[in-house]
């Protein structure tokens, strides 16, 4: 409730003393957060999963901080590039980015040119998960990993579609494991992934969650991430199948590193809103996105322990 | 032109060759085995554009009249330097001043650069111009471009 | 049956109708401002599909595919910058005719031809979206590179007055294409330690920069002739020059119905794009005219070869959508997001579960080809006067245009450097008449020959012989090879010329 007054006086109070905000003490400052827009700047470019669910997520933090969230994509290098910028924004909390954590717990071991470390951002907490998985069309000849690797022996040079240096990581693993001999076909978008499933190009795939909306067509064979995806209980992760190779990629609010603790709860609290919000969970069930959300102190144990765990997977892998 | 074609083809020739040489190798790893080299594309197309240039030089030694006027007149070029100058004072002022002042300042020094002298044109254009982006961006689209 | 009454009810009873205006009306408006165009339309209007009910959402959305697909003419028509690389081939024949005082003449025919690519390619859709979407799933990567080196051969005709220098800007796009991570192998390519480049060197600010920063630089280096004729040029008293004659119909007719075919069967293949529908009907058009020389001064055909066909890969390009849910282009990718968001699946199962909806949407959609005829016809006059303006008052603002749509793309002063640096080369081009046009094709097609080649090796297990399982790919290498065959021949007996880039009297 009181939450709710003050942010009717702050209403009243920003117009009129908007141009003195500036020259408030930084405590201050992050006690009366926010008094004018915030900027939500999003790693991939506009109309995909993480946008959509970025825009739901920026509607519920407006009415929830009683200004308005302005989404702004900064499409590149996986979202490095808005990552990046996020680190030269001042950490007043008018800046946030709401991308994938994969940017800090992945991207670092992949890409050459990106060494963020959990250090390097604030988090104001976790909302939805990817689920990741591997996927083949439902006229494939297997249902469980178990059957996908007795084919695959059977079957040498099958071809698959590999999106991420991720997904070549999983099969090269499965098979060195095994014995396999996979052929991986190079796909530029899920678009493209799904297309070489529906065409029977490739015979799996790993997906990043968007082959969900293919129920009759797709299923899922193996869950890349350390739990059951809430969208095929039946489907046991790769890590029951004895290969703890799971990664688990969730979208997460960055603020700059060196954001008062108020405002990275605030931020936080109106987070958890939208996990309850109704308008959010219509988008997030119409794409088949879980929700699954963290608050700031889970969000960075989260992201410190899965850096940890990608960086053996990924640099011992490969 | 034959004279630009011999010297174009010369620049080409060496800026193939420097790419392969030195560029390539240095900007592009070999990348695993058992895939095609990242290289070989960009590899291939420089050595497209070697060959190419080659052809151009000599097609050039080849005789005849030259009865193409010179590709660059005087007046194209200095457009293009006015121009470049005009990016970069506006540049330089965005990012020093921000949006408005780079945005204004392309448009007036853009003008001046062309030879427009009436004061009054040069204000009103930038005005309209730029309150014409304002409305269209934040008031008709409702979208903030910066 | 019943749910296409209902929904005309809904589409003209509701705001549906007014947002699909609204749509095509901003397109035609972006897109006629050079430097502006279709990427910005999209940018700017998916928060507004946040508020909107599903119809008006997506009429709003492929309203604004449509406009711009259209409005883009209008800039390479009067001022010879083609917003993006699809209306280039426009700008050939198109500009010509706009200096000779035949402005109307070519914005209508443009318009005319745009229409009607957009309105059969629309009912395509409707009627066979489900059959040919999944015809269109039997073109695997193999058959994608076999129809890619197939379309590289036969674009490569517009090569220009001299064939080594179109050879070498073609080869320059390939390699300017090559920059940011490789898809297979994950190495980044020539982007000297700069994060932006990672992703490659953007379409849209190099297009921009190449295509109509380079062309205002030149034309402001030859402002006192351009001015002198701009003062002297009048649209024509006769009236024939300002409208489409009985006789150009009748030229243009097979043109235009060529033109939508190739518009629409290029838009159902996943990931080729607008561009190679443009170019290849333009050059086939001007393959088989019997006076392929006068192409590039002011033919009326090229225009309607151009546009018909850069409007039908539009709705097109949506049937992998409507039918799979696959999304076949950056509108299509944008229309996932939209269905999403407001509950809906895309795909066949949208059939069964919203008929009403679909139907809805394609009303909407044949509303948005007669609303694009109107707005166009409006707007073709107002922006004709345009080439009345002395260049000296055009120019600036065009190039603060330019500025906005390549900052856009990417939100970063990045791409405005990305620009400028391109619309040096394209100026050097320009004056060493290196074709931008073969340059162009190679950056759009490098990269997706390039990769569906490497799908391909892993495709056919790096056996040449497995190639006898893909006969859709071995017709299309086939053709490539006759047609490369045949234009050896030919090109021994007639010289093909091509338009020069910009006017100089």
């Amino acid at each position: 409730m009181k939450c709710f007054e003050r942010r009717a006086m702050l209403g009243l109070a920003a117009s009129i003393t908007i141009a003195s905000v500036g020259l408030l003490p930084d405590l201050a400052a992050a006690q009366d957060y926010p008094t004018k827009p915030v900027t939500m700047l999003v790693g991939y470019g506009a109309g995909g999963q993480t946008d959509l669910v970025a825009r739901g997520a920026a509607r519920v933090l407006a009415e929830q901080l009683g200004q308005p969230v302005n989404v702004v994509n900064k499409p590149g290098a996986g979202g490095a590039v808005a990552a990046r910028e996020l680190t030269q924004a001042a950490p007043d909390g008018y800046t946030i980015l709401f991308h994938s954590n994969s940017v800090v717990n992945s991207a670092p071991f992949i890409m050459d040119q990106v060494n963020f470390t959990p250090d390097d951002f604030d988090y104001a907490g976790m909302i939805t998960a990817y689920q990741t998985g591997l996927v083949a069309h439902v006229d494939a000849p297997f249902d469980d990993l178990k059957g996908f690797i007795a084919w695959a022996k059977e079957n040498p040079n099958f071809a698959y579609a590999a999106l991420s240096p991720e997904a070549r990581m999983y099969m090269d693993t499965l098979a060195e494991a095994n014995g396999l001999e996979p052929n991986a076909v190079p796909v530029q978008s899920g678009g493209e992934m799904i297309t070489a499933l529906l065409g029977k190009q490739v015979i799996a795939a790993f997906s990043g969650g968007i082959h969900y909306r293919y129920p009759d067509e797709l299923k899922t064979i193996s869950a890349t991430t350390t739990f059951r995806h809430p969208s095929a209980p039946d489907v046991a992760s790769i890590e029951e199948d004895g290969y703890p190779i799971g990664m688990d990629t969730r979208t997460t609010l960055f603020l700059p590193k060196g954001t008062p603790r108020e405002v990275l709860e605030r931020i936080s609290h109106a987070l958890s809103a939208a996990a309850d919000d109704a308008d959010f969970k219509k988008v997030t069930d119409g794409a088949n996105i879980p929700i699954m959300y963290m608050n700031l102190d889970e969000a960075r144990a989260e992201i410190e322990a899965t850096y940890a765990k990608h960086k053996g997977i990924l640099t011992d892998g490969s | 032109m034959k004279r630009a074609n011999a010297i174009s083809g010369i620049i080409l020739c060496v800026f193939s060759l420097v790419m392969l040489a030195f560029v390539i190798p240095g900007q592009i790893s070999t990348g695993p085995s058992g895939m095609m080299s990242p290289r070989l594309v960009p590899q291939m197309t420089m050595i497209g554009i070697f060959g190419l240039s080659l052809l151009l030089v000599l097609g050039s030694l080849r005789g005849g009249e030259d009865d193409h006027p010179p590709p660059f007149s005087r007046k194209e070029l200095l457009a293009l330097l006015r121009i470049s100058a005009v990016f970069a004072v506006a540049i330089a002022l965005y990012e020093i001043f921000g949006a408005l002042i780079g945005a204004s300042s392309l448009v007036i020094f853009g003008l001046l650069a062309l030879g427009e002298r009436r004061p009054l044109v040069i204000l009103t254009l930038t005005v309209v111009l730029l309150t014409g982006l304002w409305a269209l961006f934040y008031k008709v689209l409702g979208t903030a471009i910066l | 049956m019943e749910y296409l009454i209902l929904a005309i009810g809904d589409v003209f009873g509701g705001t549906t109708l007014l947002w699909v205006a609204v749509g095509v009306t901003l397109g035609y408006v972006l897109g006629a401002i050079p430097g502006l165009g279709k990427a910005i339309g999209v940018a700017v209007s998916i928060p507004l599909t946040f508020y909107l009910e599903p119809v008006s959402a997506l009429g709003l959305l492929i309203g604004i595919a449509k406009g711009s697909a259209a409005g883009s003419a209008v800039s390479a028509i009067l001022l010879n910058t083609p917003g993006e690389p699809s209306s280039a081939p426009t700008a050939f024949d198109g500009y010509p005719l706009a200096r000779q005082g035949k402005a109307q003449k070519a914005l209508k025919m443009g318009l005319f031809a745009s229409v009607i690519g957009d309105f059969v390619s629309t009912i395509t859709l409707i009627l066979l979206a489900a059959p040919l979407a999944r015809y269109a799933l039997l073109i695997g990567p193999v058959e994608l590179c076999a129809i890619l080196v197939f379309s590289l051969v036969f674009i490569g005709g517009l090569s220009g007055n001299s064939l080594t220098k179109g050879l070498i800007a073609a080869c320059f796009g390939i390699f300017f294409a090559t920059v940011g991570l490789e898809t297979e192998t994950f190495v980044p390519r020539l982007t000297f330690g700069y994060l932006e480049l990672e992703d490659g060197i953007s379409l849209v600010p190099m297009a921009i920069g190449m295509l109509a920063v380079a062309e205002m630089i030149v034309q402001a280096g030859n402002l006192d002739t351009l001015d002198r004729e701009t003062a002297e040029l009048r649209d024509s008293s006769d009236p024939r020059d300002r409208r489409v004659t009985r006789e150009e119909w009748r030229r243009c007719a097979p043109v235009i119905a060529r033109g939508t075919f190739i518009g629409a069967a290029i838009g159902i293949l996943p990931g080729l794009g607008a561009s190679v529908g443009s170019f290849l009907s333009y050059g086939e058009t001007r393959r088989v005219s019997a006076t392929p020389e006068k192409y590039g001064t002011g033919m009326i055909e090229g225009v309607a070869a151009a546009e018909s066909a850069d409007n039908a890969v539009v709705p097109s390009s949506l049937i992998p959508l409507f039918a799979l849910g696959i999304p076949g282009s950056v509108i299509a990718a944008i229309l996932i997001a939209a269905f999403i968001l407001h509950g809906l699946t895309p795909g066949p199962l949208m059939f069964q579960q919203q008929p009403r909806m679909v139907a809805g949407l394609y009303v909407s959609m044949l509303c948005a080809s007669a609303i694009l005829l109107v707005i166009g016809l409006l707007g073709q006059r107002l922006f004709s006067q345009i080439v009345h303006v002395p260049l000296r008052l055009v120019i600036p603002g065009v190039l603060l245009f330019c500025c906005v749509g390549s900052y856009m793309e990417t939100g970063s002063i990045f791409s405005i450097f990305i620009m400028l640096g391109f619309a040096l080369i394209g100026f050097v081009a320009r004056k060493l008449d290196f074709s931008f046009v073969t340059f162009l094709i190679g950056f759009v097609i490098g990269p997706k020959l390039e990769l569906s080649f490497r799908q391909s090796l892993q495709l056919l297990k790096h056996d040449a012989s497995n190639l006898l399982g893909h006969p859709i790919a071995l017709v299309f290498l086939f053709a490539a090879l006759v047609f490369v065959v045949m234009s050896g021949r030919s090109s021994v007996t007639r010289r093909v010329q091509m338009p020069p880039t910009t006017q100089q009297h």
